[in-house]
């Protein structure tokens, strides 16, 4: 039964070059919202993996740890094509920026996955789903015929909705139609920031680990990038190799909190510390916040509420990860408007809108009670 | 703050057309401006959708079904032979198909062809991903190929641009905003350079199912050496009527869907989840649902086309393709006093640059005027032809080519027909207004170019 909820088809066995994704289902037990498996949840990574398949048979815990692409040897994006036999060869080639971005880690571990039948904790989306009123308000936006080009960068009553939840959270008042450009999830907003607002040469300060598709929009920016590694155990901020490195050639610092795949938040004096040195040396901050709403022990802090730091940060977010629809692909980049400019121009290339019944559906989501986060 | 934007996003400016689209809206204006229709989509396709939300299809997937059906459909369709495990990739829209696809093959500084008059969203894609686009102008009336003309502006811009080594790339898109299907000859001569100068072509097909009078869409892909060389670009947008659902896909080669792919998840990571189930409803569709789409469109377009030539708009090219109408102003429109005063005098100079871009922004700028005052006056909103025409941003060497502000290209006004007749009938009634007793186009003369 589950197997045919699954996507992909067995035969033939996928070759290792696709970053596929699975949905892995299991109506019979949907887990809790209180089920100490979502910390796990905030631990993996938020990549395609492909699920397992869908059977409990052998319940080993997999995680993709790392973030880095591992080049695959058979797949050297500039090596011949072998075509049918009648084509004469000639080798093909591909943007040597991206040449060392092949297939990723999580595509080998869904192998492995579905080749052992594990359970898939690789992937970072719930196997339970989102919650139905979000989903009739999409379902009456089809219905209703929003089906056709919503405003580029956001529905109005979206980017109304996610201006009131900001203003919530952080208490920051912004302008939804000039602070707000809603992207295809919160990977098209992190892109759409890097290449509407890096130049190539630019220097970026990361903190690894880091997701994955950080390394691949900066290199796709020219971005000159600088990674700074957060201490275990604590994976704690090390504010000393940070005032090292930060310098008036720094163009941006991006920062993940709360943090994937180690579970870290940001603390408000490594926050501090960063931002001081933000506004020092004229630098932007780029802080995705796509966990905000599973916090769990301390409360999360955005970077954009500190005091001097709205003006040089762009704050990116999501619906997918805190209504559990990961699949719909609503996220959204929050900036001053100078800065909303470069976001809203590189994204009207890169998709031009977004969907458009899941914005509607999103506006609702976003007026949800408080009550729904706890 | 502005010096914090990239270089790239400094050079665009906002889109004209949906500009127009925000002001249409405020004045309550029939949209003839943007490409999306204006009735409802079919009822199976948003069942479709409505029950993959309701079965939970609401997390990160890749529904590789489309594969399968993209791969059915071009070999029932177009006698194309496609893998679905491996020359397809599914991405949001075919907005983010062609622009992971340049980021896949362009590097900083390579040159991409492009034909002229063109939709406005391919130059930045291009860019974006730091590459030059070269135009080549199509000729009107017809808007045919120059074969002469093209191939020059492979040889021209290679001495221009290259430093060590350049990829270079065609990129085709199919009838926006002329309406023009390439012919067999003209297919051919953009496949002989590409295969004489190991190129790749790019291809935006998302109108493959909107042709009329019986033209068949023809892929370049289909052409001998073209298949493994060329990256086609589609979405079920236009066909289905959903160019909300961001769904679309490029094929090609394993080697290059391979890298858009890997990009694509980069870019948005998947496409919307409930709406790659419903392309399966979608893609699914017999004969009959294409058939009666085309003969839809194409009712729609010959009530167009009668619509605006009644009133005086000239319609040389009859559209074969797609649902937009490039019309020419009426001759009498004093557009045209507009055009000869503009004539560049000394374009060897530094000043030619000036006069080449304040004249063009000029005549964009009258274009606009005309535009607001149809929507002003006759409540229709329609874009000004000028935003699709483009000049080279490397020199050209021959005076005529830099004086790229053709007149031509200043009479333009596109049309979009893909509305429900009652807004077809309703855009004749407000057209109506503007016409004289004499039965011409009563356009007001321009008023801040007094040049």
């Amino acid at each position: 039964m589950l197997e045919s909820q699954c996507t992909w088809t067995h035969s033939p066995p996928p070759t290792m070059s696709r970053p596929l994704s699975f949905l892995l289902n299991n109506p019979s037990s949907p887990f809790p919202r209180t089920f100490p498996l979502r910390q796990l949840f905030i631990n993996s990574t938020r990549s395609l993996t492909p699920a397992a398949a869908p059977i409990f048979r052998r319940p080993s815990l997999m995680a993709a740890l790392s973030t880095v692409s591992v080049p695959h040897p058979d797949k050297d994006a500039t090596a011949a094509v072998t075509p049918n036999s009648s084509q004469t060869q000639h080798p093909l080639q591909v943007a040597k920026r991206l040449e060392k971005f092949k297939t990723t880690i999580f595509t080998q571990m869904s192998m492995l996955a579905i080749k052992h039948g594990a359970i898939n904790l690789g992937q970072g989306f719930p196997n339970f789903d989102g919650p139905d009123f979000v989903k009739e308000a999409a379902i009456q936006a089809i219905k209703d015929g929003k089906n056709q080009y919503a405003r580029g960068f956001g529905v109005p009553d979206c980017n109304a909705a996610i201006a009131e939840r900001f203003k919530k959270d952080t208490g920051l008042v912004v302008d939804p139609d000039k602070e707000i450009t809603v992207t295809s999830g919160c990977t098209e907003a992190i892109a759409a920031t890097m290449l509407g607002l890096i130049n190539p040469g630019d220097e970026v300060i990361v903190f690894a680990p880091f997701y994955d598709s950080y390394e691949a929009t900066l290199s796709m920016a020219g971005a000159q990038v600088k990674s700074i590694t957060l201490r275990p155990p604590d994976f704690a901020v090390p504010l000393d190799e940070f005032k090292s490195a930060i310098s008036k050639n720094t163009r941006a610092v991006l920062i993940n909190t709360p943090h994937n795949p180690t579970g870290k938040m940001f603390t408000r004096e490594e926050l501090d510390t960063i931002a001081s040195l933000c506004i020092e040396n004229d630098v932007l901050v780029f802080s995705d916040e796509v966990y905000d709403k599973l916090a769990f022990e301390a409360d999360h802090i955005s970077m954009a509420s500190l005091p001097g730091m709205y003006e040089r940060t762009v704050t990116l977010n999501s619906l997918g990860k805190t209504f559990s629809l990961t699949g719909w692909k609503i996220g959204w980049a929050i900036a001053p408007p100078h800065l909303t400019w470069g976001v809203r121009q590189a994204h009207s290339y890169l998709t031009f809108a977004t969907s458009t019944p899941m914005q509607s559906a999103a506006a609702v989501a976003l007026r949800a009670p408080d009550s729904y986060y706890e | 703050m502005e010096k914090k934007l990239s270089r790239v996003a400094n050079t665009f400016t906002p889109s004209p057309i949906q500009e127009l689209s925000h002001l249409a809206q405020r004045c309550n204006a029939i949209n003839l401006a943007e490409g999306f229709p204006d009735f409802p989509a079919a009822p199976a396709i948003k069942s479709a959708a409505v029950s993959a939300i309701n079965s939970d299809f609401n997390q990160y997937r890749h529904v590789q079904g489309i594969c399968e059906l993209l791969a059915r459909n071009a070999k029932e369709m177009y006698g194309l032979e496609v893998d679905p495990d491996t020359d397809i990739a599914i991405c949001c829209g075919q907005t983010e198909a062609f622009a992971a696809a340049m980021f896949a093959i362009i590097d900083p500084g390579d040159e991409v062809v492009l034909f002229d008059p063109c939709y406005e969203t391919y130059e930045g894609c291009i860019r974006l991903a730091g590459g030059i686009p070269v135009y080549v102008a199509l000729e009107p009336p017809h808007w045919t190929l120059d074969a002469e003309k093209f191939m020059s502006s492979f040889t021209g811009r290679t001495k221009a641009v290259i430093l060590n080594r350049f990829i270079h790339c065609v990129v085709f898109f199919w009838n926006n905003p002329t309406g023009k299907v390439f012919t067999w000859n003209e297919l051919e001569i953009i496949a002989e350079a590409c295969r004489s100068r190991d190129c790749l072509a790019v291809t935006d097909e998302v109108y493959e199912h909107i042709t009329y009078d019986n033209v068949k869409h023809v892929t370049l892909s289909l052409l001998p050496g073209m298949q493994q060389r060329t990256i086609i670009t589609s979405s079920v947008s236009k066909t289905f009527g959903v160019t909300g659902w961001r769904i679309g896909w490029a094929i090609a080669n394993p080697i290059v869907a391979s890298a858009i792919r890997n990009i694509h998840v980069k870019l948005t990571d998947s496409a919307p989840a409930p709406f790659q189930e419903a392309a399966l409803t979608a893609l699914s569709s017999g004969p009959d649902y294409f058939e009666s789409l085309r003969r839809d469109y194409e009712s729609k377009r010959d009530y167009s086309i009668q619509l605006l030539t009644g009133i005086g708009f000239q319609i040389r090219f009859k559209p074969q393709g797609s649902f937009f109408l490039f019309a020419e102003l009426p001759e009498s429109s004093p557009l045209s006093d507009v055009g000869a005063s503009l004539a560049l005098t000394d374009p060897k100079t530094k000043v030619a640059f000036l006069t080449l871009i304040i004249p063009c922004l000029l005549v964009l700028m009258v274009q606009v005027e005309y535009v607001k005052h149809l929507i002003e006056q006759a409540g229709v909103v329609a874009v000004p032809g000028r935003g699709f025409f483009h000049f080279n941003s490397v020199s050209s060497e021959s005076e005529e080519s830099l004086s790229a502000c053709h007149d031509y290209q200043k009479r333009y006004i596109r049309f979009a027909f893909c509305k429900s007749s009652a807004t077809l009938e309703a855009a004749a009634q407000g057209l109506s207004e503007l016409v004289d007793t004499k039965g011409c186009l009563n356009l007001p003369p321009p008023c801040k170019t007094d040049t």
